[in-house]
């Protein structure tokens, strides 16, 4: 019964579980000639969670465990059962064991950028740039995120914003680009801030006035406005001024809302809700994303960490190189592993729990894995060639397993899948034509993915 | 009359003995029913495991795919139309790309014929097509015919000239205007003048092909202002043509207000206002125009507009080289200094970029395809940038030309003094002395021939120029000559089309640095009236928008008649936009008598004297609010040299932040602004009002707004924050925030 599905292009899902780790099962496979494949037409995703793990997580520490590698290569922890028979995470996360029933992982995500602005850019964006730069600079000739992608082709229609990031603007030296619109515009930016949801007093600060500035006092100034613009009737009609007026009457709109300022209100949650996700500010920050989700905002991009980290117990980023005596295996178990541990399966559980996962693509990912070798300071560098990516909800088959890389985790063994190929998984989902054309500053048309859908994910 | 059917017979017979061109036709057809886009086949990964190359600019390596690699499976010698190459298209197998044509189509023939005739190989003997013509080139339609059909013709290398209006690609620039892919082009029926250019692609030629539709409107009278200067005779007689009347001229106040925001990006001083507006003398636009250009605001304001092109940025140029390319731009805009002696000067410039400034354009570009693609850009108007990787598939540069034209740019180089960048991994930041100088080897080689190309001048079809120039010969002082050249036509009009984009707010060609064939000047006469006059002004900026300027067309009312309103793009009204970034700041602290807070500049500084950029982010402090709300405006980050780094949208977030934001609750609030003086000495109402007005708005309060703004400070419990809301509906106002 699990055996299910597979390949329309020579790819194989396997539902690992029984007999089929064993090679028991034999899946039926589809031709691609049989099936009448609608790329961007098949996603039941509505909205989705992307939660970004900057400073790239291990893939061989946590979800793609390779227990029978030599000493040198395979990790210091213990892969546990999950809730998936055959299916083995780390010891460190056995929280998430008992949910892994509800995602779906592909473990060939691979693509060739080896330093983190410019893997950050790859993995916020699905396209790689020019060169592999350390400080590669935010430009309007880079791609825009797949959150400003979806704002620009499509936006939400319920008042909401369609695109949400918070709580850090990532950066490694520089700021790390792929968080924004790039060539589509200021527009297609998130509603982005850096307030700290695990703060005591959490608001959007583009909701909150001036002590000074009641609503009152704006209703007031806005009528001054108006009895100005009144005064160049014509000037009113042009197409500036009417654009103009809207962004005036949303502005208000927004700072009036209930709605808006009911999705933000953390305070609203039950402390057992709060507690359960965790008093941190990413844990918070995955709260705030259910709740936007909630209240019809599209697309929410939480990000882990503002720096790469790896080095404290207490903060930052997945970049555990081990420098300076921050041994890696030291740290995740205290900080990375724990958090992780506390805030995914409480999310897509409560996701669940209210209905809404099936509508939901939650994402989790880094720019790269880490080397499948351990380095000299018993800790592990950056690794783009093949890594592990998470998704839940939205239709991907919870349980299944895309793709397997080699017996070190180094390179994609069978079914290996790109980056743009993940970027045109996450389209298809919400149903968006990846083949579609964006035009960038140049008016070069572009491809909103380059890649192919991952469809067999998808159930 | 019984021989007809047999000639008929012999004719299909006679076109079984020539099958059809591999290259000449079915490549063409590839490329027409869109297989070799970029979007399908022509990816650079291909689709569903075929790839072509794009557009079809490589036929020999495309045979080969279709004929040899995976066994040949996609065609069936002995059944054609069995071909994977035919079923797909058709969808009788599934295909994502969906259907691109029809069994009885000329492509399915083309096709279908080329393989039963056993796919013959003429990759590397066809004869070439070596032109293309399209027929008309220039339509005007008129009234009730909304049709006209187009058909193209290709010249090959052996002479022949052959029909191939079914084997080329139409595209229409206008989305309202169809165009089939049988060259019928379709006018929607609507009562307002429509234009578009037809382009047409075969093989690697383009053509282009402007048809304009004149509406039924047998009540047109043509009235227009009367022409001050040639500009108007040419943009009328266009507008006549397509029965469209100009809007009449603008107001006084507002001539005076657009005067001074596009030449010094600020707002009229109420004094002088005051003075123009009473003024009778029948000269005075003219005069004030005289007077404006002959300001250091409008230095300053020019000397932007060129630092954002030639990237005059921190992280790049250093603090002080900022300084010294900022001051020494500003010496060339502040003596006229002729356009192509100031390119010329920039591109033979080199030695220390602190102590010679246009050595600074090299910094900021460190690699020879960046410095090509800049200068082409900024002085040639040409976007070459796609055919870096492929052939341009919108205009005529292949890589040849674009690996040539970088041949100029290759043997520069950098000799690092020192480094003191604060951040050793950032390959981009530079704080410190560099020498720009000339390697005496170095070539650009064209990856796709793996060799250098033939050096050229682009544009130019001349031999390699290593052969004239020896391998010493100085090639950036060989192409600083070129640029120097006061007949180099393509200089002349891309920089005279900056000039009257940066006035009238759009381009006759636009996007101003994008001209091609498949682009045209939306108004070729003007564009060559303007060139002319500006090379006959001795490549200076004053001159050619004096006469700009003195234009009716500049001085055009923003309002619309029932004619007008609809264009766009042939100058018929001023479109209204809304106020850049620099403007829109200085002006608010104009009327506030405040000064923002920018980065590392003493106070006092407006923003559009501002330098350079902050382009900081992490490592540095946070930007102060000045450069934020720049940035949030769209002041650009100057890491391109295209005038559409500049954003000149609105946003949601813009609008926040004149209602809540940070910057503009400060300055309102700052103590000694005109809020505040105004409070402390207890000005009368009328007297507070009445400067408010003038400021902001160049002219006094109306009956109707005076009683309104009296009657709320009446109504006041609290007065300051009453000034306040007051001051604050007037900088919100559609009439401040918009130029027009």
């Amino acid at each position: 019964m699990l055996h299910q599905l597979v390949d329309c292009h020579r790819r194989q899902l396997l539902r690992v579980g029984g007999a089929g780790l064993l090679g028991l099962n034999h899946p039926h496979v589809l031709k691609a000639e049989d099936s009448q494949l609608k790329p961007g037409g098949g996603g039941k995703a509505k909205r989705v969670i992307f939660l970004f793990q900057w400073g790239g997580p291990s893939h061989v520490d946590t979800f793609d465990m390779k227990p029978t590698a030599p000493d040198g290569y395979r990790s210091l922890y213990q892969p546990i059962s999950t809730s998936v028979p055959g299916l083995h995470v780390c010891e460190h996360l056995p929280g998430t064991a008992q949910m892994m029933h509800r995602f779906a992982q592909i473990r060939t995500v691979h693509h060739r950028m080896n330093n983190h602005n410019s893997a950050g850019y790859t993995a916020l964006t699905g396209v790689e740039p020019p060169i592999d730069d350390q400080r590669l600079r935010e430009s309007l000739d880079l791609f825009p995120g797949y959150g400003s992608v979806v704002d620009a082709v499509a936006p939400n229609q319920n008042g909401m914003p369609t695109y949400v990031a918070y709580p850090h603007r990532i950066a490694d030296g520089s700021t790390t680009p792929g968080q924004r619109a790039s060539f589509l515009g200021k527009r297609h930016d998130p509603l982005f801030f850096e307030e700290d949801p695990n703060a005591e007093n959490f608001q959007l600060p583009q909701l909150s006035l001036p002590e000074s500035l009641s609503l009152d006092r704006l209703n007031n100034r806005r009528e001054l406005q108006q009895l100005i613009n009144r005064q160049t009737e014509r000037l009113e009609q042009s197409a500036v001024a009417r654009g103009l007026s809207a962004f005036y009457d949303r502005s208000l709109e927004m700072l009036a809302s209930q709605q808006i300022r009911k999705a933000f209100d953390l305070s609203a949650e039950p402390n057992a809700v709060r507690d359960a996700y965790g008093r941190t500010t990413y844990g918070q920050g995955c709260l705030l994303a259910r709740r936007l989700i909630e209240h019809g905002v599209k697309f929410v991009t939480v990000y882990f960490s503002r720096s790469i980290g790896g080095r404290s117990k207490t903060d930052g980023g997945w970049d555990t190189h081990g420098f300076d005596n921050t041994r890696m295996y030291e740290i995740l178990p205290e900080w990375h592993l724990p958090l992780t541990d506390q805030t995914l399966p409480t999310l897509v559980n409560d996701l669940s729990d209210r209905g809404l996962l099936e509508e939901t693509l939650v994402v989790w990912m880094g720019e790269f894995g880490r080397t499948p070798k351990i380095n000299a300071n018993r800790s592990r560098d950056h690794w783009p060639k093949c890594y592990t990516v998470l998704l839940a909800g939205g239709g991907v088959t919870g349980g299944a397993v895309y793709g397997a890389s080699d017996k070190y985790g180094a390179v994609p063994d069978r079914d290996p899948v790109t980056i743009g190929d993940l970027a045109a998984t996450l389209f298809y989902s919400l149903g968006i034509d990846y083949n579609q054309e964006v035009h960038d500053n140049l008016n070069r048309p572009l491809p909103l993915a380059r890649g192919q859908a991952v469809t067999e994910l998808f159930s | 009359m019984i021989l007809l059917p047999l000639a008929i017979v012999l004719q299909a017979s006679a076109r079984c003995q020539t099958p059809p061109s591999f290259r000449n036709e079915v490549m063409p057809v590839l490329s027409r029913a869109g297989c070799s886009l970029g979007t399908c086949h022509g990816n650079q990964n291909g689709k569903g495991g075929l790839q072509l190359s794009l557009r079809g600019q490589y036929p020999k390596r495309d045979f080969t795919t279709l004929t040899r690699t995976l066994a040949a499976r996609r065609i069936n010698r002995l059944n054609p139309a069995n071909s994977l190459l035919l079923r797909k298209p058709l969808m009788t197998v599934p295909h994502e790309g969906g259907r691109r044509f029809s069994p009885d189509s000329s492509e399915y023939r083309v096709i279908h014929d080329w393989i039963a005739d056993g796919m013959p190989d003429d990759s590397d003997n066809a004869p070439s097509a070596s032109s293309l013509f399209i027929s008309p080139p220039h339509a005007t339609l008129q009234g009730s015919q909304t049709e006209l059909h187009l058909r193209a013709a290709a010249v090959f290398a052996d002479g022949t000239k052959k029909n191939v209006t079914d084997l080329v690609v139409f595209e229409s620039s206008n989305p309202a205007v169809q165009i089939s892919q049988a060259g019928k082009v379709t006018f929607p029926d609507s009562d307002f003048s429509q234009q578009t250019s037809i382009t047409v692609r075969y093989l690697q030629l383009q053509s282009v092909c402007t048809v304009e539709h004149v509406p039924n409107r047998p009540a047109f009278e043509f009235s227009a202002p009367s022409p001050q200067n040639e500009i108007d005779d040419l943009v009328f007689a266009q507008l006549k043509r397509l029965k469209i009347n100009p809007s009449e001229l603008c107001d006084d106040t507002t001539f005076l207000r657009r005067l001074y925001l596009d030449l010094t990006g600020r707002l009229p001083d109420p004094e002088q206002a005051r003075q123009f507006l009473s003024s009778t003398d029948p000269q005075r636009r003219e005069k004030l125009i005289d007077h404006v250009l002959d300001t250091p605001d409008f230095v300053d304001f020019q000397t932007l507009r060129w630092a954002d092109l030639l990237r005059v940025e921190d992280k790049t140029l250093d603090t002080k080289g900022v300084g010294v390319f900022y001051h020494w731009i500003r010496s060339q805009v502040a003596s006229d200094r002729p356009l192509h002696e100031f390119a010329a000067e920039i591109i033979a410039a080199r030695g220390s970029t602190y102590s010679s400034p246009p050595a600074n354009f090299y910094r900021a570009l460190r690699k020879p395809e960046e410095r090509a693609e800049a200068t082409a850009q900024v002085f040639l108007g040409i976007r070459l940038q796609c055919a870096r990787c492929h052939n341009h598939p919108f205009d005529r540069w292949t890589q040849d030309d674009y690996y040539g034209w970088t041949g100029f740019f290759s043997r520069l180089d950098y000799k690092i003094l020192e480094n003191r960048r604060r951040d050793s991994n950032d390959k981009h930041e530079f704080d410190g002395e560099q020498i720009v100088y000339l390697q005496s080897t170095g070539e650009s080689a064209n990856p796709t021939t793996g060799k250098p190309a033939p050096l050229r001048f682009l544009g130019s079809s001349s031999q390699d120029l290593r052969e004239q120039l020896g391998e010493k010969k100085d090639r950036l002082l060989v192409l600083a000559d070129w640029f120097a050249d006061d007949t180099n036509h393509r200089f002349a009009a891309s920089q005279a089309n900056r000039i009257w984009f940066h006035l009238l707010g759009r381009g006759i060609v636009d996007p101003i640095d994008d001209f091609r064939s498949t682009n045209p000047a939306v108004n070729p006469q003007l564009l060559e009236l303007i060139t002319q006059r500006f090379v006959q002004g001795g490549m200076r900026v004053r001159p050619l928008m004096r006469l700009i300027l003195n234009s009716a067309v500049w001085q055009l009312s923003s309002a619309g008649n029932a004619t007008n309103r609809h264009d766009e793009v042939l100058f018929s009204h001023t479109v209204a936009r809304r106020l850049s970034a620099e403007q829109m700041l200085d002006s608010i602290c104009q009327v506030l008598g405040v000064s923002p807070e920018f980065g590392g500049h003493p106070a006092g500084l407006r923003a559009a004297q501002l330098p350079g950029v902050r382009n900081g982010g992490h490592r540095y402090s946070r930007p102060e609010s000045g450069d934020r709300f720049l940035t949030l405006f769209g002041k650009p980050g100057r890491l391109l040299t295209c005038e559409c780094e500049r954003s000149t949208e609105t946003t949601l977030a813009q609008t926040m932040e004149l209602v809540s934001g940070d910057l503009v609750s400060e300055l309102m609030l700052r103590q000694g602004n005109r809020i505040d003086s105004s409070f402390d000495a207890n000005e009368s109402d009328d007297a507070f009002i009445s400067s408010i007005w003038w400021n902001a708005l160049t002219r006094a309060p109306s009956e109707n707004e005076l009683t309104a703004m009296k009657t709320y400070l009446l109504s006041s419990t609290d007065r300051r924050k009453s000034l306040e809301d007051i001051v604050w509906a007037v900088l919100n106002s559609n009439e401040f925030l918009v130029r027009r």
